[in-house]
């Protein structure tokens, strides 16, 4: 068989040569030099392989506040309206268009291959998980009311040669705007691996983006922020003027988080997180995160206590600054934040804040109050971000193992599982006999965090995907693996921190291995937890569980784990 | 105290309270029907045989729904779990009302109510093994996954091997005390007294044993031996994961084996009994 090869796949098959020939003579492709590009990657390569012509109606829904995207799109000719305004209906939580029938689902119990990780010999395509690239005649989701969607202002418009999307894209976040096609409008969507490509080649492009961040973005990032919702728009815009963008850690810091988790202590891994803000610094202003996870601690002994870890949108330093604006008094930083992987904040600084924040504060807002001479406690720490307290050996944990970066982390009760591996056989069951977790994994107390894919917030195994086969599902956020589009090449499952994605060979139904034509080596395919997505009751292994002993949980914010420890104790 | 007393429950306290208070309702409810049934002059057997039939049948269920876990229709497996306990914890009433709370005295009878403690014994063992070996599990340092714990048990032994023969080349203390008391500990099963009463004491006197040795050892020496050590706690740990898990899975074996049993030897029961009766009146 003939190992599958990037591009094997183009984003979009119908995108012809002349319209890369055309394309090439569009800004910003026709400022970039196309021997900047090595033979192996041309720039009209990446043009005919990884982009996607779209064709919008007026009032189609481009992309939506919330999804999560893994492409950018430029406008080739038209007029898109971004808006901040809330759309009438919120699209399904679960993609309804991977879901397989009810027949289909009953008769897994005897069409299941015998011989683990089965392949149709002829093409690598898993039939449960063909390519998925939306098809010209695809459904699409219309704003009904467009003219009054815009009248309702926080909405800019957006021309031909602009680009958006690119930041979710690249930071793997939710899309912060939902953008409609305002007349008939002509995109190139560039999915995440084409744009990498882009940046990494052309100089000019990523010069381009970060103007559009400062221009666009960021007004919608701090009117998304609760603190600065209720701000008017002058206020927003001299913070977005004045705030200064700062970056903490590596973007691949899973590579650094292996050679620690191997090398160091636990007290000396907290020392290699960077320093954002020392204990005891001078307060010079507000920190917001923009995206990534930061920890807060306090100096303990020799060592440092965590006190609580902040994720995207939550704020550091409200408080002290509210402090001394209120008591003309100068209180430090009360505590040190430091950055989990990759953090990038935005300091706004402290005359703006006292300019227009603090006037207009609502009671909620309002932070409580520190003593004279008197550090908060803890406890008024956690009180002031109002959820339950998580024990600090817990947080802990939490922080070192990194597993705050898992939106479903399989969180497994010891106390009550009985290691009957009920939740492995619906694994395999639900997937052609393939369970796609290990129980087993990092250890606290009688908590597990099993090895399975926890659909991380920062999904770092996309990082160095060439094909674009690992991706984020729009709606669901579930990060899939495409099984046709997968080359083996294994860089998912030596990104991933946390050792979750597995590298297996693949099988003919007779159980013979399914060999490379020229280099006569086994084809591997990434494999991983897929929270059960083509299935009908969602993840097999919690409804499994006779015990309840097993849970699948967001661990980015202390929320959801401490309302569930609060339930069980 | 007081306040563990006015706190609000916690959630599987409330599920225990909501479950038990449904079990008593629906006994009440079957038992008002045996006392209308008897009142009437009339044999409630018919009806305490069709209840704990199916009843029996819900039970054997439980088996069949882990194989459909993609079903969401099916509910989850916890769910069905509280059901199978308190149906089952229920069925002990119902059976006493059918046997008339006395032994049985056709043959067919006895080897039925036999099955029927089997499985219900087994049930009720089931439900303290699950309640207290998962917590013994939780305090040992290593969590194996079962089918690994041969491959583990042949690599600790390699490990203490290596140690011997790589750091002690010089010293026949330890030597003498591997090849006498550790090897045969380290290569071979335990025995099915252990498995049946896992227990810490040959570790125990291992680890002290290779401790006393610790004066005629070098300072070098002493590093090799606190290894050993370890790997004696690692490989009891192992063992007795071994032996606790094996238990867990075992009486589920049983437990299913009895109940199917159970189910054939019932319905032949029930099929004879309404032959024989003439069917319900």
């Amino acid at each position: 068989m003939r190992r599958p090869a990037r591009w094997d796949h183009p984003f979009d098959p119908n995108l012809n040569e002349s319209l890369v020939e055309h394309l090439l003579q569009v800004a910003p492709f026709k400022q970039m030099d196309p021997d900047r590009f090595p033979p192996r990657i041309p720039l009209a390569g990446i043009l005919r392989n990884d982009c996607r012509y779209l064709n919008c109606k007026p009032g189609e829904i481009i992309v939506r506040e919330g999804g999560y995207g893994n492409s950018a799109f430029l406008i080739l000719s038209g007029t898109a309206i971004a808006t901040l305004q809330q759309l009438p209906s919120n699209p399904p939580k679960r993609s309804a268009e991977y879901e397989m029938g009810w027949w289909k689902a009953l008769s897994q119990l005897w069409t299941n291959p015998k011989v683990a990780e089965v392949r149709n010999g002829q093409s690598t395509a898993n039939p449960l998980n063909p390519a998925r690239t939306k098809p010209a005649n695809a459904a699409s989701m219309f704003i009904q009311d467009l003219p009054r969607m815009l009248s309702a202002g926080h909405s800019a418009q957006l021309t031909a040669g602009e680009m958006f999307g690119e930041m979710a894209a690249f930071t793997r976040t939710p899309r912060t705007t939902t953008v409609v096609a305002a007349v008939d409008c002509e995109l190139l969507e560039i999915r995440w691996q084409g744009l990498r490509e882009l940046l990494k080649f052309d100089s000019e492009l990523k010069r381009h983006l970060d103007l559009l961040y400062r221009t666009n973005s960021l007004h919608e990032q701090l009117q998304q922020t609760p603190l600065f919702a209720g701000l008017p728009s002058r206020a927003i815009q001299e913070i977005a003027t004045t705030a200064t963008f700062g970056t903490w850690g590596s973007f691949d810091w899973n590579n650094q988080f292996r050679i620690a988790q191997q090398s160091q202590e636990a007290s000396e891994k907290i020392l290699h997180e960077p320093l954002i803000v020392t204990e005891g610094d001078y307060v010079n202003g507000l920190i917001l995160i923009r995206s990534g996870f930061a920890r807060l601690s306090r100096q303990h002994g020799v060592g440092h206590r965590t006190i609580a870890y902040l994720g995207k949108g939550h704020t550091f330093g409200l408080r002290e600054l509210y402090h001394n604006w209120k008591m003309k008094r100068q209180l430090p930083y009360l505590l040190s934040l430091r950055a989990i992987g990759y953090v990038d904040t935005i300091h706004v600084p402290t005359e703006i804040v006292e300019k227009w924040l603090f006037p207009n504060l609502t009671l909620e807002q309002t932070p409580p109050p520190i003593a004279d001479g008197q550090e908060p406690l803890v406890r008024e720490r956690r009180q002031q971000s109002r959820e339950e307290p998580l024990e600090t050996s817990l947080l802990e944990f939490l922080l070192e193992s990194r597993v705050i970066n898992g939106t479903q982390a399989m969180l497994v009760d010891r106390d009550r599982c009985t290691r009957c591996d009920d939740c492995v056989r619906a694994c395999a069951i639900a997937h052609q006999g393939n369970p796609r977790f290990i129980r087993s994994g990092a250890i606290h107390d009688h908590w597990m965090i099993a090895q399975a894919c926890m659909h991380c917030m920062d999904p770092v195994c996309m990082i160095g995907c060439p094909t674009g086969a690992i991706r984020r599902d729009e709606h669901s956020g579930v990060i899939h693996i495409n099984d046709s589009t997968c080359i083996g090449c294994g860089t998912c499952a030596n990104s991933c921190p946390y050792q979750n994605i597995q590298m297996v060979p693949i099988r003919s139904s007779q159980g013979e291995p399914i060999i490379g034509e020229n280099d006569q080596l086994p084809i591997l395919k990434a494999t991983k937890c897929d929270l059960c997505m083509e299935q009908l009751g969602g993840p097999a292994c919690q409804r499994a569980c006779p015990h309840d002993a097993l849970l699948r949980i967001d661990l980015t914010s202390p929320g959801p784990l401490a309302d569930f420890l609060k339930g069980n104790s | 105290m007081m306040n563990r007393l006015i706190s609000k429950p916690n959630r599987l306290t409330r599920r225990r309270a909501i479950n038990a208070l449904l079990l008593g309702i629906a006994l009440f409810g079957i038992a008002a029907v045996v006392n209308r049934f008897e009142r009437a002059l009339m044999p409630s057997a018919f009806v305490t045989g069709i209840v704990l039939w199916l009843s029996l049948c819900f039970l054997a269920a439980f088996n069949l729904r882990k194989k459909l876990s993609f079903l969401p229709c099916l509910g989850t497996s916890a769910f069905w779990m509280q059901a199978h306990i308190y149906t089952g914890l229920g069925t002990f009433a119902v059976f006493g009302l059918h046997v008339g709370w006395r032994v049985p005295d056709g043959g067919l009878e006895r080897v039925l109510a036999a099955l029927y403690l089997c499985v219900g014994g087994s049930g009720i063992y089931g439900l303290y093994a699950t309640r207290t070996i998962p917590k013994k599990l939780t305090q040992l340092r290593t969590e194996p996954i079962f089918e690994s714990i041969p491959r583990l048990r042949t690599h600790i032994a390699k490990e203490a091997l290596a140690i011997i023969e790589s750091q002690v080349e010089h010293n026949q203390v330890l030597r003498a005390l591997y090849y006498r008391q550790l090897r045969p500990f380290f290569e071979n099963r335990r025995t099915l007294a252990y498995v049946i009463a896992p227990s810490a004491r040959q570790a125990r006197l291992l680890v002290n044993e290779i401790h006393k040795q610790d004066r005629y050892l070098a300072v070098a020496d002493r590093d090799a031996s606190k290894k050993l050590a370890q790997l004696v706690r690692e490989r009891d740990d192992l063992d007795y994961h071994g032996a606790m898990q094996g238990r867990l899975k075992s009486w589920l074996i049983l437990h299913v084996a009895c109940t199917y049993s159970l189910l054939i030897i019932a319905t032949l029961h029930g099929v004879m009994a309404h032959a024989f009766a003439g069917g319900l009146r």
